[in-house]
């Protein structure tokens, strides 16, 4: 579903991804870990065509994304790190916005905004406008809008961030049953380690822009735990390489 | 073409739910009222001069055939107002990419199966919508005149299209600037200096004197090919000039938004 071959990303002399390849199969659900600055939201941007690569080449659902740029997209859902959210607009109007632009047919886009947003649990914040919720509800509400167009892929950048334990349970089962009962693809980036082991079957490890581990949880878990995997793997990021991946990430926005 | 109305409607109805354009179009309406209201009296005023004047029947008649309400007070209001288009324009197309890029939802439309022409076409048709309102309620005050005297209808018509394709290409450029920040302070700032250029570089052609270099200079200024239209004339050759301008910002804006991607 997802094919990364040989990517960078460059900016000017800082190479904030370095030859990373991996691939991701149908219904796979994939944890994407590493510390701050090591290049997770660079990779995943790279990923859903928002950012170009340097070098290398990347498909998804078998479609390259520098020649078949439309169709790639369309069989991605993506929840930036921040929910790309109008904060004037009401949530129904939102979330049929988006299906729109997405391009699900206009026979299907009631159906679709009311699973959607029956599938995060915003029935009833439906009217209300985006920018009065609270941080719990506006989290569902990106994740609304990047499955309402029912995508093979999700790439979803700290989708648990800011919820309260309830509602992390809640977002968790759901990632769970679109990929075990829908069978959806998802990549999935996040600093809890716990909830990587509760709902991937897969790592990722990134570290400094390269891939460190990539293997099932129980291969690289092995006796120890996740928390061990990661201290041993994941070199300490240089203030200055924090800062400036930090800066390049912002800087584009 | 569905994607572009999609974005052109959501723009128009984000414009439209908070108050700042309404209190634009308020301002707009007491200013151009008060402009309306100067020329309207001044006009009469110098009626009523002619009148006084005892001149020769004959005489008379030549000098009243000159004062019709089209050239004494719908046109030259309409030239005042294109002024106070360089100033608000900028307001309504500072956020038009500015807030999408402090918002992160460009990323949205980025990552959307849209092409950089969808996004800006959508986002220049819904500030589009805006600019055709501020023409609508300008036209409010030929036609309260309709109601006393009887201006050229074509004429005025032909002002009304002339101000909107005027408002067109300051919006064009505003798009363009908006699209290189994500301060929208920065972004109407810029474009209310780059739109008072557009408007004024017919000026230098003046100091210029003559020759080619100020046929161009006059050629690019955008006044006076807005005030042709104040005649009730639109020539093709100010069609195009509007066409053109608009097509160079646009493209200048694709461009500007498809490089984002390689940042």
């Amino acid at each position: 579903m997802i094919r990364v071959r040989g990517v960078w990303k460059r900016y000017g002399d800082f190479v904030a991804v370095r030859d990373v390849s991996f691939e991701i199969g149908r219904g796979e659900v994939v944890a994407f870990l590493g510390p701050n600055g090591a290049g997770k939201t660079t990779t995943m941007r790279m990923l859903t065509g928002f950012l170009t690569p340097t070098e290398g080449s990347i498909a998804i659902a078998g479609h390259e994304l520098a020649r078949e740029a439309g169709l790639a997209r369309r069989a991605i859902g993506y929840l930036p790190e921040t929910p790309p959210l109008y904060p004037e607009m009401r949530v129904h109007e939102y979330v049929r916005y988006v299906a729109r632009i997405k391009d699900v047919p206009r026979a299907e886009l009631a159906d679709k905004v009311d699973r959607a947003l029956a599938s995060c649990g915003l029935e009833d914040v439906r009217g209300r406008v985006i920018g009065r919720l609270s941080r719990g509800y506006r989290q569902r509400v990106g994740l609304a809008q990047a499955i309402v167009h029912e995508p093979e892929v999700l790439v979803l950048d700290e989708p648990t961030a800011g919820l309260d334990p309830m509602q992390m349970a809640q977002i968790r089962r759901l990632i769970r049953e679109l990929a075990e009962v829908e069978g959806r693809t998802v990549i999935l980036s996040t600093h809890i380690l716990p909830e990587a082991e509760a709902i991937c079957r897969r790592v990722l490890l990134i570290s400094h822009g390269e891939i460190r581990v990539d293997g099932s949880l129980e291969d690289v878990v092995g006796q120890g735990t996740l928390e061990d995997v990661f201290l041993r793997e994941a070199m300490p990021v240089s203030p200055e390489d924090e800062s400036a991946q930090e800066h390049a990430e912002e800087g584009l926005a | 073409m569905s994607h572009v109305l999609a974005i052109a409607g959501r723009e128009l109805r984000s414009l439209l739910s908070t108050p700042v354009a309404y209190v634009l179009f308020a301002v707009y309406m007491v200013f151009a009222g008060y402009i309306f209201f100067l020329s309207l009296e001044f006009f009469l005023v110098q009626i009523q001069q002619v009148q006084m004047a005892r001149l020769p029947p004959e005489q008379l008649v030549e000098i009243m055939s000159q004062f019709n309400l089209n050239d004494r007070v719908i046109g030259p209001s309409m030239g005042t107002f294109s002024f106070v288009f360089v100033l608000l324009v900028p307001l309504l197309t500072m956020r038009a990419f500015a807030e999408e890029r402090a918002n992160g939802t460009i990323e949205l439309l980025l990552t959307s199966p849209l092409t950089a022409w969808e996004i800006v076409l959508g986002k220049y048709l819904g500030v589009l919508g805006l600019v055709g309102i501020l023409v609508g309620l300008t036209a409010l005050y030929p036609m309260l005149l309709m109601a006393y005297g009887d201006p050229e209808l074509l004429q005025t018509a032909g002002g009304l299209l002339g101000l909107f394709l005027y408002g067109a290409a300051l919006a064009a450029l505003g798009c363009f600037v908006s699209s290189l920040t994500r301060s929208q302070t920065l972004a109407a700032t810029v474009s209310v200096v780059a739109g008072l250029m557009l408007l004024l570089i017919d000026v230098v052609a003046e100091l210029a004197g003559t020759g080619p270099g100020a046929e161009l200079l006059r050629y690019l200024g955008i006044r006076a090919h807005f005030e042709q239209s104040l005649q009730g004339v639109i020539t093709t050759p100010d069609l195009t000039y509007f066409a053109v301008v608009i097509i160079f910002f646009l493209t200048l804006t694709r461009t500007s938004v498809e490089s984002l991607r390689w940042r």
